[in-house]
């Protein structure tokens, strides 16, 4: 059971209106994951070494490649890869598919994240007593430009 | 309590500074809190009115004061908006919801 209070990790889960075999699809072939993620060269073999590729971030040094492998695989059931994008490194990506009803509940989970970077931990700060108010101007800063 | 109504109280930069005040200093009278800005004391009042309808501030009485206090709790409704990885994964199973439905029309078809 994942620890929810895990601050190296993004945890979310989507209830998807349609059967695990079809978001299976979805998640693995390389041309329907371009649609809704990212154009790749996925295969769905462990050990496969792929990239997803889009634009380039420069505020962020981002180059627009994010370097992947995939890690485990259980068809639709679990599909873990490991997610770099050249700069952080050690982070993984596992997709979840429990049959829920007709549909399907899809769980994510981006792990590997540092404790020590602030945008991803501002929000942990805040909600455990330890905000300061540069972390509120940076917050604020940030819902200015919504 | 929507999260419209806590980005709408932290749109203003009098309400920040509140908030920030409440922040650094605790839990101190709406009086107090007045003698810090330059505008009139019922504008201040009206400031920490909105704050208090986004539940970003909690009123309590003492005697004839008016005592307020940060709550914190508002803000897990806009931890998606600082978590930028967090937004793109909503925002990408939201496209991969929508290629499902998609998927569904191309295979009737």
């Amino acid at each position: 059971m994942p620890d929810p209070e895990d601050k190296r990790a993004i945890r979310l889960d989507q209830f998807l209106a349609h059967p695990p075999a079809k978001v299976w699809r979805a998640l693995t072939e390389p041309e329907l994951v371009a649609r809704w993620l990212m154009p790749n060269d996925f295969q769905a073999v462990v050990g496969h070494r792929f990239t997803f590729t889009t634009k380039p971030v420069e505020s962020t040094g981002f180059e627009g490649v994010v370097h992947c492998q995939v890690l485990e695989l259980e068809p639709e059931k679990l599909l873990r890869i490991s997610w770099s994008d050249g700069r952080n490194a050690d982070w993984t990506v596992t997709w979840r598919l429990e049959g829920e009803g007709r549909g399907t509940r899809l769980f994510l989970d981006h792990e590997g994240f540092d404790p020590d970077d602030a945008m991803q931990q501002m929000a942990r700060r805040i909600m455990g007593g330890g905000w300061r108010s540069r972390h509120f101007a940076a917050i604020a800063g940030v819902l200015a430009t919504l | 309590m929507t999260a419209d109504h806590v980005f709408t109280a932290l749109a203003s930069p009098a309400r920040r500074e509140l908030l920030r005040l409440l922040l650094d200093e605790g839990v101190q009278p709406a009086g107090r809190l007045a003698e810090r800005f330059d505008m009139s004391r019922p504008s201040v009042s009206e400031h920490l009115k909105v704050l208090k309808d986004a539940g970003l501030v909690a009123e309590t009485r003492r005697g004839r004061e008016r005592l307020y206090r940060l709550e914190a709790a508002p803000l897990m409704e806009i931890r998606d908006w600082l978590s930028p990885y967090e937004r793109f994964w909503r925002d990408r199973i939201g496209g991969l919801s929508d290629l499902l439905d998609e998927m569904e029309d191309e295979e009737d078809a």
